[in-house]
C-alpha cells in the first residue's frame, strides 16, 4: 500500500536517514522503532511531504507521490499525526476536529464522523468547547488521532504517539489503535517504546543511526532478545 | 590586543583603496567628479555606521540617518555665525542664538550631543527584539524628523539652515571614511562583535548561555550613532546648508540600499554596496533628468532613482539574501584565494567549500 | 456635551482607521512573520483607482468606493504572489526589507507614471456632511468610518470562528506545518491572509481618501507608520493587539489634539510616538504581547 524506497534525508551535510526502503500493506500495523536521532520522525516526515527529499521515490496505492506536497498527499488518504501532537492549542476541540476534515466537502458525513470519534474518545465530548490547550498530554494525543481521522485516512502514520504519557494512557491508545485496525485503518507507528508496539504490531522496522538495521515479524522481533536489547535499550525495560 | 591589532591589519586594504582612490581624484578629477567623491564617501560612512549596527546585531534599522540629521543640525547651529544667525533663528532656545564654536570643538560637541540622544533611545531599543524594534527605530526616524519641522525656533521648521562655514575636503570625507572603516572592522571582531553576531543567528540560546546581549546590542547602537554623526557633519560642513528633508526617507533608501547589496553582516559588503548603489544612482539621476543621447532628449522621469534603489533592495533579498558579500570580509575571500593557489600548486584537491552565499 | 460628543466621535473615528490597518498587518503577520511595509501602498492604489474610475467611467462618486477596495485587495493579492512568494520561507529581516523595497518601488513607479502632485478624488457629498441627532451634529464619514470599522471586525471574527479557512488561519499563526499536515494548502491560507488584509486597508483607504479629498504617491506612509505602532503597542501579531493599539492611538491623537496648546500641537506625532516609546519600555512586548521562548514557532 505504502512503499518507500531508497529515501535519503539530508540538513546540510548531516544525512538523518540514508538510503532507506519499507513497505506497509494493507491493513497492516507496522512498528517502526529505534533510538532517539534515528532518523524515524526524519524519515516519516519526508514521507508525507514535510521534510524534502534528497533521494528516493514513496509510492502510494500505486500512486508516486515523491513529489507531491503534503496537503495534496492527505486528500490521497495518506495522514500523518505528528511528533508532539501539535494540537492547535488556541482552537477548540470542535475546531480541531473540523480542521482535521478540511480536505472533505460532505459535511453531513463529516458530522457523522465527530460522532463518532467522540464516542471512542468519550473525554473530548466534555472537553468540546474548551480550547485545546488546556487539556492534558493524553487528552491533546487522543485529540490529535481524532484529529488525524477526520481527514478519513487510508493509512495513517504516528508518530510516537505514546511519547511522555502515562502508562495507563499509553495501553489507552494503543487499544485505540487495535480498534482502529478493525475498523480496516493501516497504520505505520513510530515508536521508541519497543515492547507495547510490537505486541499490536504485524511487522516491525528497527532505525538506527539513519538506517535500517533490522526488518521481520513483530512477534519474532519482541522476541529476539539481543536485537531488542541492543538497539532498544530502553523499551525492553518498559 | 591581539584581535585589535589583526583587525587593523585587516583594515589597511579598504583604507588603502579609499587612499588610491582621494589620489586619483585629486590629480585628475574635475570639480563636479570632486563632490560625487565627497559624497560617495559621506555615504560610505554613513553605510559603515549602520552596518555596524544592522551586521552586528541583525536589527534592521530604519532609524540611523536621524542620527545623521542629528549630527548635521548640531554642527549648523553651532558653526552658523551669530550675525546670521540673529536673522535665521533669533529665538534659538538655551541662548543657542549667541553660541558661537570653531569647527573641530563644534564637531566634537555635535558628535557627542548625537550620542547622547541615542543613549536615551538606546534604553528603550534594547529591550525589544526583532520586529518590534525595527518598527521603533522607524519611530525615531519620525520623531527627528517632526522635531526638526515642528520646532521653528531652533531648526527654522521646514525651511533650510544656511551660512554653515564650507569648511571640509575630500581629505576630511576620505578620512571619516577610512576612520569608520577602522570602528567597523575593531567592533565587528571583538569578543563582543563575535557574541553579538552569534545572537543575531539564534537570540535565545545566545542569552541562555550567558551573552549579555543588551549591552552589547546598546554599545553597537551607541557607536554606530556616533559613526553616522560623522557621516551628518560631513554633509552640513560640505554643503553650507541643512533642511530636514535631507535627513528622511530618501536618504534612508539610498543607505539602506548600499548595505543591503553589499552584504549586511560584512564591512567590505558595505563598501563594495556603497560604490555599486552610488555608481547606479548617478546613472539613475542622469536619466531621471532627461539627458541628450544621441541626439535624443529623453523625456524626464522623476522617481526613477527611488525606483532603482527599491529595486536593488526587492532583488538583493529574493536574488541574493545575503548580499554580494554575505559573511566575508575582503581578507576571508584574499585568504580563501590563496589557499586554493596553493592547493592547486601542490596539486591537491581543494577541501574547503569555496562557495558562501547560501 | 456637544463638543465631547465630537472629539468622542473623532477619536473612535481615527482610532478604527488606524485598527483596519493594524489589524491587516497583524493578520499577516501572524501567520507569514512578515512586516508587511507596502501595506500603505495598497491606500495608495485604492485611491489611483479610485481616481482612474472617476475619469473614465464611473460617475457616481458612490460607485468609487467598493472600486477602492477592489483596488486593495487586488494590490494585495499581487504583491503576494509577485514579491512575498519568493521569500517565504526566509527570515524575518528579509521579509521587512522586501516589503520596503516593494514600497519604494511603488512610490516611485506612481511619481513616474502619474505625477508627484496630487489629484483630486471626489467622493459622495453626503460623507463630508454633518448629520444631526438630536440637538447634536455630528460628521457623517466619522460616524460611518466607525459603524463600518465595527461591522468589519465583526464580519471578520465570524470569519476566523466560523469558517474553515478562518480556522486555519488561527491555526497557521501557532503552527503552519500542522496546518498543511490537515490538507489545508498553504498557499490558499496565505492568501486569505494577504485578500483580508487587503479588504480592511481598502475601506481605511476610503475613508482616508473621503477625508483629504485627494491622493498623492506618498500617502499610504503615513498611516501605515501609525498602524505599525499601533501593533508594535498592541503587541505584534496579537490580532487584539492591533484593534487595541489602533483604537489608543487614535484616542491618544484626539486627545493632544484638543488639549496640546497651538504652539506644541506641530510636535502630536512626536509626542505620540515617544509616549509609545515610554510605554514600551514598561511593557516591552507591547499590551497583549507575550515574551517569545526557546521552541516556539519562529517567523
Amino acid at each position: 500500500m505504502l512503499q518507500l524506497k531508497n529515501i535519503v534525508v539530508q540538513y546540510g551535510v548531516v544525512k538523518a536517514v540514508r538510503d532507506v526502503s519499507l513497505h506497509v500493506g494493507k491493513g497492516e500495523i507496522v512498528s517502526l522503532l529505534g533510538p532517539n536521532g534515528a532518523g524515524k520522525t526524519s524519515l516519516v516526515s519526508a514521507a508525507v511531504g514535510i521534510l524534502p527529499k534528497a533521494a528516493g521515490t514513496v509510492t502510494f496505492e500505486g500512486r508516486n507521490i515523491t513529489r507531491c506536497a503534503v496537503e495534496q498527499v492527505v486528500t490521497f488518504g495518506l495522514t500523518l499525526t505528528p511528533e508532539g501532537r501539535r494540537v492547535f492549542a488556541d482552537l477548540s476541540v470542535a475546531e480541531n476536529l473540523h480542521l482535521g476534515a478540511a480536505t472533505r466537502k460532505d459535511r453531513a458525513e463529516v458530522a457523522e464522523d465527530i460522532d463518532r470519534y467522540l464516542k471512542m474518545f468519550p473525554i473530548l465530548s466534555e472537553r468540546f468547547h474548551q480550547t485545546a490547550k488546556t487539556l492534558s498530554g493524553g487528552e491533546q494525543q487522543m485529540l490529535a488521532i481524532a484529529r488525524s481521522l477526520m481527514s478519513r485516512p487510508k493509512l495513517l502514520m504516528l508518530d510516537e504517539p505514546s511519547l511522555g504519557l502515562a502508562p495507563r494512557i499509553v495501553d489507552r491508545i494503543f487499544e485505540l489503535m487495535i480498534e482502529l485496525k478493525k475498523t480496516g485503518l493501516t497504520m505505520l507507528v513510530v515508536e521508541q517504546n519497543a515492547t507495547e508496539a510490537l505486541r499490536i504490531s504485524d511487522r516491525g522496522y528497527i532505525m538506527a543511526g539513519g538506517t535500517l538495521v533490522y526488518e521481520g515479524e513483530a512477534a519474532a522481533l519482541a522476541e529476539s532478545e539481543d536485537l531488542m536489547e541492543h538497539y532498544l535499550g530502553g523499551g525492553v525495560a518498559a | 590586543m591581539n584581535r585589535l591589532r589583526q583587525s587593523l591589519i585587516n583594515s589597511l586594504f579598504p583604507a588603502l583603496l579609499v587612499l588610491v582612490c582621494i589620489t586619483v581624484v585629486h590629480f585628475f578629477a574635475e570639480p563636479f567628479q570632486v563632490r560625487v567623491a565627497y559624497v560617495f564617501f559621506m555615504n560610505l560612512t554613513i553605510a559603515i555606521g549602520l552596518q555596524i549596527f544592522m551586521g552586528n546585531t541583525g536589527i534592521v534599522s530604519f532609524g540611523h540617518i536621524s542620527f545623521m540629521g542629528i549630527g548635521s543640525y548640531a554642527v549648523a547651529i553651532l558653526t552658523i555665525p551669530l550675525a546670521m544667525k540673529r536673522i535665521l533663528i533669533p529665538d534659538a532656545p538655551f541662548g543657542l542664538a549667541y553660541v558661537h564654536l570653531s569647527i573641530f570643538p563644534a564637531c566634537v560637541v555635535a558628535i557627542a550631543f548625537t550620542v547622547l540622544i541615542a543613549t536615551l533611545f538606546g534604553f528603550v531599543l534594547k529591550r525589544l527584539t526583532g520586529n518590534a524594534a525595527e518598527i521603533l527605530t522607524l519611530a525615531l526616524l519620525v520623531i527627528t524628523h517632526v522635531v526638526f519641522i515642528a520646532w521653528i525656533d531652533l531648526f527654522r521648521g521646514p525651511r533650510a539652515l544656511y551660512g554653515i562655514p564650507i569648511v571640509s575636503t575630500l581629505y576630511w570625507a576620505g578620512a571619516a571614511a577610512i576612520v569608520a572603516i577602522v570602528i567597523a572592522k575593531a567592533f565587528r571582531d571583538s569578543e563582543g562583535g563575535l557574541q553579538l553576531r552569534a545572537s543575531s543567528e539564534n537570540l535565545l540560546a545566545a542569552r541562555a548561555m550567558g551573552v549579555p546581549v543588551e549591552k552589547l546590542r546598546f554599545r553597537a547602537w551607541i557607536l554606530s550613532s556616533g559613526v553616522v554623526a560623522m557621516g551628518g557633519i560631513l554633509h552640513a560642513t560640505f554643503l553650507g546648508t541643512v533642511g530636514p528633508n535631507s535627513y528622511y526617507f530618501d536618504q534612508t533608501f539610498l543607505i539602506m540600499a548600499m548595505v543591503i547589496l553589499g552584504g549586511m553582516r560584512s564591512v567590505s559588503g558595505a563598501i563594495i554596496g556603497t560604490a555599486l548603489v552610488a555608481a547606479g544612482s548617478e546613472l539613475a539621476r542622469t536619466l531621471e533628468n532627461g539627458p541628450v543621447i544621441f541626439g535624443e532628449k529623453l523625456p524626464t522621469m522623476f522617481g526613477l532613482t527611488g525606483f532603482f534603489l527599491g529595486a536593488v533592495i526587492v532583488l538583493s533579498m529574493i536574488l541574493r539574501r545575503d548580499g554580494i558579500m554575505g559573511d566575508d570580509e575582503f581578507e576571508d575571500v584574499f585568504h580563501r584565494w590563496m589557499r586554493r593557489r596553493k592547493e592547486e600548486n601542490s596539486g591537491k584537491p581543494s577541501a574547503v567549500s569555496t562557495s558562501s552565499a547560501s | 456635551m456637544e463638543y465631547f460628543l465630537q472629539q468622542v466621535i473623532n477619536a473612535l473615528s481615527v482610532g478604527s482607521e488606524y485598527a483596519l490597518l493594524a489589524l491587516g498587518l497583524a493578520i499577516v503577520f501572524s501567520i507569514i512573520g512578515l512586516v508587511n511595509f507596502a501595506h500603505g501602498e495598497l491606500i495608495t492604489l485604492a485611491g489611483y483607482m479610485m481616481f482612474f474610475a472617476a475619469a473614465t467611467f464611473v460617475h457616481n462618486p458612490l460607485f468609487l468606493l467598493p472600486i477602492g477596495v477592489a483596488g486593495a485587495v487586488l494590490g494585495a493579492i499581487v504583491f503576494e504572489r509577485v514579491a512575498f512568494r519568493s521569500i517565504r520561507n526566509a527570515s524575518a529581516n528579509t521579509g521587512i526589507l522586501t516589503a520596503f523595497g516593494v514600497s519604494i518601488i511603488m512610490q516611485n513607479a506612481f511619481v513616474i507614471f502619474i505625477a508627484t502632485r496630487p489629484k483630486a478624488v471626489q467622493t459622495p457629498e453626503w460623507l463630508s456632511s454633518v448629520m444631526t441627532i438630536g440637538t447634536f451634529s455630528l460628521p457623517v464619514l466619522q460616524v460611518v468610518e466607525t459603524l463600518v470599522t465595527a461591522v468589519a471586525i465583526g464580519i471578520l471574527l465570524i470569519v476566523l470562528k466560523r469558517t474553515t479557512i478562518g480556522m486555519a488561519m488561527r491555526a497557521a499563526a501557532k503552527d503552519f506545518t500542522a496546518v498543511r499536515l490537515m490538507g489545508i494548502k498553504a498557499n490558499m491560507v496565505i492568501q486569505a491572509a494577504f485578500v483580508v488584509s487587503g479588504f480592511l486597508a481598502g475601506l481605511a483607504a476610503v475613508f482616508i481618501i473621503s477625508r483629504r479629498g485627494a491622493i498623492d504617491p506618498f500617502m499610504g506612509s503615513v498611516p501605515v507608520l501609525k498602524a505599525f505602532v499601533a501593533c508594535v503597542l498592541g503587541g505584534f501579531g496579537s490580532l487584539e493587539g492591533a484593534v487595541l493599539g489602533g483604537f489608543a492611538l487614535g484616542i491618544f491623537e484626539v486627545l493632544l489634539q484638543a488639549f496640546l496648546p497651538d504652539d506644541i500641537t506641530p510636535f502630536r506625532d512626536a509626542i505620540v510616538f515617544t509616549a509609545i516609546c515610554a510605554v514600551l519600555v514598561g511593557f516591552p512586548d507591547g499590551l497583549l504581547g507575550r515574551r517569545v521562548e526557546l521552541g516556539d514557532k519562529e517567523a
